[in-house]
């Protein structure tokens, strides 16, 4: 059984989102809810500053501390090592977002996709309804709901559960890319079975070496970040006395 | 009589006002979602969870109390017996009423029993509690029946003591064993719940015996109370002892949340680095209740007791809003670094409902269930 995880290159990334969009398209992510997000950070003081860019998802952690606490294995682990979410079992308690230690899980607030419901036309007479747009293109709930997200999890989560990245596993069970990884514009997305020393990603983790979010913590997360992209240069000096 | 009977049915339309409020604040939330609440994905929990923290730990509070007389054997306390245990069943059912509209899938319920976490501490509070409300209430008929010292009868006051003693444990290790926040102070958390478990019981039981003898004019003669007074001012001089350490900690740690949590102002304010709510609900009725002249009045009793309820209340809700107040993670790039926080309307009135509940069932049991009695 192979034990997916990705690695990320933050030398080749150029923080564009594209990964975030199609992982939405891909996901039909509500709005407000991050199934792939970012943490960015400048650092320094004025004019000498830096700004960090970190892209983010479920760490799909192997102790992973939101499947400890879920009171009713709504979230479990696949034998793949994939950390997946079962709506139907899921009681909305919260406590796995709660239990994130990096902030990648959401709940469902209210009814998702709400916009898309709307009977009212921006410009009466003139522009369709958001629900006529979603009506005329025959899809369900959002004009561009992706149908094959149901193969393995709800196509849309109902209101009252959390949701969150599952590593595209609707796709992985067909042979095919996370859609981020597929998306990514600099190839800086590398998906791959860890447990296959010849697997690219294994190859990257033996040549670069790598971190992890709150590594500390132990819950030994499957996604690594390699590199990082750096044009400054400096005048070498004896120690800059 | 007329005038008691007058107050009575006064009493009870308002407590129907609260039933028919609180029932339309239970079809509003399940139609429209929890949107309702002020909560968002960095502070997810809010006043109707502190409430049934606050609830359900004062259930603890209330079984533990009961098992003196009915554990240890102090034949002086079995007159309260009776009344504590239905205490108990009351205040668990408000609590019960809080947590069920908190969740946003009430019906999913069933999964807690069809597909268990036995390593979720949610799951194991949720099963203690369900256990407990079982076993008080079959204890309560038991009781009620006149069979207060049977074989079974034992057994069941036994294991409520137990179950009392292990669910604010489970309380405590649901925010204690997060990796995400550190603030909740880990395992300690678990001793502090059981602390404030017994206290806010202790405060719970006299506050209610003493306003209902004021109120029916019979029950268990007020002197009685002393002890349990004093009781009650050791067990504010442990949760003291015990929020002196934690402020100690907080105060001189240098880990990077807790320099974050200390950057902010807290819920209810501060004086000097003492939260106002321990200065006003904690710190101040100890001084009061370690004055033997306050502490064997029955309004230094009432006002101790309402201080400390009201404290603990304000000092769940500090610990549970502290620990969810910045965002964790990439949800830094949606919300502010510090989420603040005022109950929703809504909020407010899931607390309203769980109190109803609570007393309405308090008020059925004193009218009609003899709760000062005691074996002959």
């Amino acid at each position: 059984m192979p034990r997916y995880a990705m690695v990320i290159d933050l030398q080749r990334c150029v923080g564009c989102g594209a990964c975030s969009i199609a992982c939405r398209n891909e996901n039909n992510v509500p709005e407000g809810i991050y199934w792939s997000n970012k943490i960015t950070e400048t650092v320094g003081t004025f004019p000498n500053v830096r700004y960090h860019y970190i892209p983010t998802l479920c760490n799909h952690c192997e102790y992973a501390p939101c499947v400890r606490g879920c009171p009713t294995k709504a979230m479990h682990k696949l034998d793949n090592g994939i950390t997946m979410h079962n709506p139907n079992k899921c009681i909305g308690c919260k406590y796995c977002e709660f239990n994130c230690p990096y902030g990648v899980i959401y709940f469902n607030w209210e009814t998702p996709h709400k916009f898309w419901r709307d009977k009212k036309a921006e410009i009466q007479g003139g522009t369709a309804s958001p629900q006529e747009v979603v009506k005329d293109v025959g899809a369900k709930s959002v004009p561009y709901y992706n149908p094959e997200r149901e193969a393995t999890y709800a196509g849309i989560r109902p209101k009252g559960v959390v949701e969150k990245c599952t590593f595209c596993d609707h796709r992985v069970k067909k042979g095919m890319l996370p859609r981020c990884v597929e998306a990514c514009p600099a190839d800086a997305r590398v998906f791959g079975d860890i447990s296959d020393p010849k697997s690219d990603v294994s190859v990257l983790l033996g040549k670069f070496r790598s971190f992890r979010l709150r590594e500390q913590i132990g819950t030994n997360p499957h996604v690594f970040y390699i590199r990082d992209f750096n044009p400054a240069a400096y005048q070498p000096t004896k120690g800059g006395v | 009589m007329s005038e008691k009977k007058g107050l009575f049915g006064v009493w009870l339309a308002v407590l129907g006002i609260g039933i028919v409020v609180g029932l339309i604040t239970t079809v509003k939330l399940f139609s429209q979602g929890h949107s309702l609440f002020n909560a968002n994905d960095v502070l997810l929990w809010t006043l109707p969870l502190g409430a049934y923290i606050f609830l359900a730990l004062a259930s603890s509070g209330l079984t533990l109390l009961s098992a003196v007389p009915l554990v240890f054997g102090v034949k002086k306390y079995e007159p309260f017996a009776k009344r504590l245990v239905f205490l108990a069943i009351a205040t668990l059912c408000g609590a019960f009423v809080s947590i069920g509209l908190e969740l946003g899938s009430i019906f999913h319920m069933i999964y807690i029993m069809l597909s268990p976490n036995i390593s979720s501490p949610i799951w194991w509070m949720g099963a203690i509690y369900s256990v407990e409300l079982v076993v008080l209430i079959v204890k309560f008929f038991l009781m009620h029946k006149g069979d207060w010292h049977s074989g079974f009868s034992k057994f069941l006051a036994l294991a409520s003591f137990i179950l009392a003693l292990a669910a604010p444990l489970m309380i405590g290790s649901v925010f204690g064993i997060t990796e995400s926040r550190v603030t909740y102070f880990g395992p300690v958390m678990s001793i502090y719940c059981l602390l404030m478990a017994f206290l806010s019981g202790t405060a719970l039981f006299i506050v209610y015996s003493l306003v209902v003898n004021r109120v029916t004019g019979n029950g268990v003669p007020v002197e009685l109370y002393d002890e349990f007074a004093l009781i009650f001012t050791y067990a504010a001089g442990v949760v003291t002892v015990f929020t002196l350490l934690k402020y100690a900690i907080e105060s001189a740690t240098v880990v990077p949340e807790f320099l974050v949590y200390r950057q902010f102002e807290h819920a209810f304010g501060t004086v000097g680095v003492f939260h106002s709510e321990v200065l006003l609900g904690l710190f101040l009725p100890l001084v009061l209740l370690l004055i033997p002249s306050v502490r064997k009045t029955v309004a230094g009793k009432i006002l101790t007791s309402a201080l400390v309820l009201a404290g603990t209340l304000l000092m769940h809700m500090e610990i549970l809003l502290a620990g969810q107040s910045h965002p964790v993670g990439p949800k830094a790039e949606q919300f502010a670094p510090f989420i603040s926080y005022f109950p929703s309307i809504w909020e407010i009135l899931v607390f309203v409902f769980a109190l109803t509940i609570m007393l309405l069932i308090y008020t059925l049991g004193e009218r009609y269930l003899k709760l000062t009695e005691a074996p002959q």
